[in-house]
């Protein structure tokens, strides 16, 4: 079994809560534990969004190459395996993919003065599963 | 009456006249001796004996001495103080640099007597030095802490300046003492990384948490089961986290994560449970993920598996593979037969996806009929990383 990108989590089909699917917003969530990815993804699955998967930086790459139908981007920040941290991605993806909007997340406290790039939102975790859909909806909605 | 010996080889007849010159001499002498003892007497400021006078200068030598004494130990004083120690004019100029202020400015060979002291301080700390030169000029003391020395690697000050009293009272110096807190400054600086790194560990953790709840309570049949599996997963990541505290927070030895997951669910029974392999250490976020997995295919086990018989045995065992990668497989056998569960729980998505996910490589997870097989192989220069 290995961890498949372009996986949809079950449970938006499963538990019938997906609307239509190219309705369904596209979210690309980028983080290194695969069990806090299994919670964010059940979460955002279910919320209606279809959530694409990866465990570091160079795979989020790659699934943004081959995919432009994403449409929000979702990433921690510590990520060993990858050749970049997730404020590096988030500021790479918002040159070359300007109309993604990028949300990061991270347990340390807040962000540097030069980390985030302009206009991408910091989460602090813990989140409230409600608020980070909220902050999702919202996002996709304004970059629409 | 002087130089008057070469003489006495002439002639005798010279010999009257020598001894009147001699007599002469000695009455003048004798009379301006008279003379000045009495022009001391006429002056009051000068009275007294010979004795006296020599009395009053042995006195005199002796304060002379304390005096050089007195000096010579407020000197040592200075010097034995490893502050470093300046004396300043009102304006600021230094007017003295004790031994240790010496050894300790760093522009060795160049002049600092003479130059503005408050100067030497940089950025905001000049800033810092003036408002203490100001404190100390109205009697007050001013006080800063202050780095020196390269950017990369500073000495650190504490810095007092008080104010040198004058005769009458008022501020006709300054006193600028300097102590060396630079290992003070290193363990408070450690001090706020760790508490940051604390922080930073705490609020991973509570998301850890956060995750294993919603996921239990998604695949809970009841409040009460929920309430019994998320305990149980809790408590392995309870008893990951004393193995890791044992490590440092840095690496843990796989077989005393294997040993800690596994104590809770073994009964007293000997010989149920057998790990081998090599000692191989592993970084935090191998050992809470590896910790949550055979915990879940402990629980799992202790169900429907080989721990819920008493024949049953379990058997994990690791090696490396060309020293890059680590294989463990967990083994069940002599329980009752094995049929794959219906449906997929928590467990198996967690042993199927976070390992596979967090650390690349690949899981297997079969249930022949004989017991349930987890193979797993991952590389383990990931599984060794550094922070959780």
């Amino acid at each position: 079994m290995t961890s498949d990108p372009d996986r949809t989590p079950r449970d938006a089909h499963e538990e019938g809560h997906s609307p239509a699917c190219d309705a369904a917003p596209v979210v690309l969530l980028v983080e290194d534990d695969g069990l806090l990815l299994m919670e964010a993804a059940d979460t955002l699955a279910e919320a209606g969004f279809t959530v694409l998967e990866a465990p570091h930086a160079d795979q989020a790459l790659k699934v943004l190459e081959s995919r432009p139908d994403v449409e929000l981007l979702m990433t921690d920040v510590d990520m060993p395996l990858g050749s970049m941290n997730g404020f590096a991605l988030a500021r790479l993806v918002s040159r070359r993919w300007p109309r993604i909007p990028v949300l990061v997340v991270s347990g340390m406290g807040s962000p540097g003065p030069h980390d985030m790039p302009p206009g991408a939102r910091f989460i602090p975790k813990p989140y409230a599963p409600s608020a980070l859909v909220r902050t999702l909806h919202d996002t996709v909605r304004r970059a629409a | 009456m002087v130089a008057r010996d070469a003489d006495a080889e002439r002639a005798p007849r010279d010999e009257a006249a020598r001894q009147r010159d001699i007599h002469e001499d000695t009455a003048r002498l004798r009379s301006l001796l008279h003379e000045a003892r009495l022009r001391t007497e006429r002056q009051p400021g000068y009275p007294g004996s010979t004795a006296e006078w020599e009395a009053r200068l042995a006195t005199a030598e002796e304060l002379n001495a304390r005096l050089r004494a007195s000096e010579a130990f407020t000197a040592r004083l200075l010097a034995a103080s490893r502050d470093s120690i300046q004396v300043l004019a009102l304006d600021g100029t230094v007017q003295w640099v004790s031994e240790a202020g010496r050894a300790a400015d760093l522009r060795p060979g160049e002049a600092v007597i003479g130059t503005d002291w408050a100067a030497a301080w940089r950025d905001g700390d000049r800033v810092a030095a003036e408002v203490a030169l100001a404190a100390a000029r109205t009697g007050r003391t001013g006080r800063f802490r202050a780095p020196s020395g390269s950017r990369v690697a500073p000495r650190w000050w504490d810095v007092v300046v008080s104010a040198i009293q004058g005769p009458d009272g008022h501020p006709e110096r300054l006193l600028a003492v300097a102590r060396d807190v630079t290992e003070a400054q290193r363990a408070e600086e450690q001090q706020a990384l760790l508490m940051q790194e604390m922080a930073h560990r705490v609020k991973n953790t509570l998301a850890l948490v956060q995750a294993v709840a919603a996921q239990t309570l998604r695949s809970a049949v009841s409040v009460e089961a929920a309430m019994e599996a998320f305990n149980g997963r809790l408590m392995a990541l309870s008893d990951a986290h004393d193995v890791l505290i044992r490590g440092a927070w840095a690496a843990a030895d796989l077989a005393a994560v294997v040993d800690g997951v596994m104590a809770p669910h073994l009964d007293a029974v000997a010989g149920r449970f057998a790990a081998s392999g090599p000692a191989i250490s592993l970084g935090p976020r191998a050992v809470l993920t590896l910790s949550l997995m055979l915990h879940e295919l402990a629980t799992n086990a202790g169900k429907y598996g080989a721990l819920s018989s008493p024949a049953g045995r379990v058997a994990v065992t690791w090696a490396l593979s060309d020293g890059a990668s680590l294989r463990l497989r967990w083994q069940e056998s002599g329980g009752p037969p094995v049929a794959p569960p219906r449906r997929e729980g928590f467990g198996s998505r967690l042993i199927e996806r976070s390992l596979v996910h967090s650390f690349g490589g690949r899981v297997s997870l079969l249930f022949p009929p004989e017991g349930a097989v987890m193979e797993l192989e991952a590389p383990l220069a990931a599984m060794q990383d550094g922070i959780a």
